[in-house]
């Protein structure tokens, strides 16, 4: 049993029918472990009162069906769940998953600009980008989106200030102190330094999202002809 | 057992009441924009309530029947004829094999629902049939209909007349009042931003899609210190990026938010959501939570008289 009370927690209203919980700690690992094993203990108390439980670096939003709960006192009933006690998740549940990337060409679009903006040659973006094991944080924005920690001071640069209208599915990108991998197409303001030629996000399978919070993730650089090898036994 | 879109219109995409509990996976709601638009015209077929039917976007499609059935249309008024003989919103039709449904002008409001007695055939995908439309999945192929597309039924149905009553048929007049309670970082604005969101009344930018709704109109002022840290973003937050031009979210917005929310319409009157399109005018009302909580009570109270008339 581990006190979240020890954590220095704020309760706010997020809307009518949603709160947000926000926790006075850095965003780490152990943090998102906390937020994921009270999401989990929200889920089986609250039960169908609960319509989403949704975890963020620093947050957990608790979305309630305003018909089935008691408005007035959902503040302390959170509370108390909280001061109870939660018992963590299992730490072996989180896998280490490598996600190819090709670095090279039309694949890679922004990849000189972000270099020369940090000062580095393509082939050290490269290399600090493939050596980090980024933690998932949470997934969100998009369907299967993965937000990760832990990209390389060296490798920051402002999200660009006109987004890109056609980002297409598995392009991986770096905006800010982030990177990720856009799992469908969309717009987006993220530098494309390189591309996956995997599913992200498969809606249809029986697993549909590559990565669950927690999880690690590992950037591997293929070639063109991997990616289109690969590309062709997804299809 | 089908209908066929000889023109398909603008965005015809089959819709229900959404997706619920996957906004952790990065899932947003998606369904109907106009929830209660889409209740009503289930009820008229005698259809549960939140059952999946044909969301209709400003320009509207024409159907062709492959099998007589009843339908039903609420929402968004269009001049709607059947066999080129006029039609109507809020009741009942009968169409039968070969008739041809046509949306023409669009008289107000935004987008309507067309709901048939019967089920589609379309499966469900985190529990849901709604077409997800910025991730492609769920309804019709996961994308809006396209001319010649085929949509088969699973089962047709026989129902009794009904027609809508007086008070359930909805007005839109293209100026709104849209009730807000205070959004999770209102604290951070100043008293002057916040005046000069309620006192202003905003055009609805041609930029808005099911995704959000950008308003147009003076921008809110900021101060330099706002910063927040993305947290979960729920239906209805009005966002203030930079620009200082608030961005309503709606059923397809993104999960997760980085903005500063300054207040958040109150969740019964999300449905009119649905209804705003490019250049219509809305003002927003301060309301206190514990009002936004009666409101929604009095909405479930109305449709419940009905459902029990």
């Amino acid at each position: 049993m581990t006190k979240l009370s020890n954590i220095n927690t704020r309760i706010q209203w997020n809307g009518d029918s949603a709160l947000t919980l926000f926790f006075d700690k850095e965003a780490d690992e152990d943090l998102t472990r906390h937020i994921l094993s009270l999401a989990e203990v929200c889920n089986s108390i609250f039960s169908k009162k609960l319509i989403e439980a949704i975890p963020a670096y620093q947050s957990l939003t608790l979305c309630f069906d305003l018909q089935s709960i008691e408005t007035d006192a959902i503040e302390e009933s959170i509370k108390a769940v909280i001061d109870n006690g939660i018992t963590e998740i299992a730490t072996t549940t989180s896998r280490v998953i490598k996600i190819p990337v090709c670095y090279q060409g039309a694949y890679a679009p922004d990849l000189e600009y972000l270099a020369e903006y940090c000062k580095l040659s393509c082939d050290e973006v490269i290399q600090q980008h493939t050596q980090t094991i980024y933690l998932v944080n949470m997934l969100g924005f998009l369907p299967g989106f993965l937000y990760l920690s832990g990209l390389a001071d060296q490798l920051h640069c402002p999200r660009k200030e006109i987004p890109s209208l056609h980002v297409p599915a598995g392009a991986v990108g770096i905006g800010g102190n982030q990177t990720g991998v856009y799992p469908v197409e969309s717009p987006g303001g993220w530098h494309i330094i390189g591309q996956t030629p995997i599913s992200i996000f498969s809606p249809n399978a029986k697993q549909p999202f590559i990565a669950q919070p927690l999880d690690k993730i590992h950037f591997v650089e293929i070639t063109v002809e991997q990616f289109e090898q690969l590309k062709q036994e997804q299809a | 057992m089908s209908l066929k879109f000889i023109k398909p219109g603008m965005q015809t995409s089959i819709q229900d009441a959404g997706r619920l509990g996957f906004m952790h996976q990065g899932i947003s709601r998606s369904g109907a924009m106009d929830p209660l638009s889409l209740q009503l015209a289930n009820w008229l077929v005698s259809n549960p309530l939140n059952q999946a039917a044909i969301e209709v976007t400003l320009v509207g499609p024409t159907i062709e029947f492959k099998k007589s059935l009843s339908i039903a249309i609420c929402g968004a008024e269009f001049e709607l004829t059947l066999n080129d003989e006029p039609v109507f919103n809020n009741e009942m039709i009968n169409v039968n094999v070969a008739d041809v449904l046509a949306f023409k002008g669009l008289r107000n409001g935004t987008r309507a629902y067309l709901a048939i007695a019967g089920q589609l055939n379309v499966t469900s995908l985190f529990g849901s049939q709604a077409t997800h439309l910025t991730a492609r999945f769920g309804g019709y192929n996961g994308r809006q209909f396209e001319t010649n597309d085929v949509l088969e039924f699973v089962s047709t149905r026989k129902v009794k007349e009904r027609v809508l009553p007086k008070d359930y048929r909805p007005t839109f007049s293209g100026n709104y009042l849209l009730r807000c309670c205070e959004g999770l970082e209102a604290k951070q604005f100043d008293q002057e931003s916040l005046d000069a969101f309620y006192d202003t009344t905003y055009s609805i930018s041609v930029d808005s899609n099911r995704m959000g709704l950008r308003l147009e109109g003076k921008p809110v002022p900021l101060n330099a210190s706002m910063g927040i840290v993305s947290s979960g973003l729920v239906q209805g937050s009005i966002q203030v990026p930079p620009s200082g031009l608030p961005i309503i979210s709606s059923v397809d917005g993104q999960t997760i938010g980085g903005y500063p929310r300054i207040a958040n319409v109150i969740s019964a009157d999300l449905n009119i959501l649905g209804q705003l399109k490019a250049g219509d005018k809305v003002s927003c009302l301060p309301v206190s939570r514990q009002k936004t909580w009666q409101y929604l009570e009095q909405k479930h109270r109305f449709l419940n008289a009905l459902l029990s008339s």
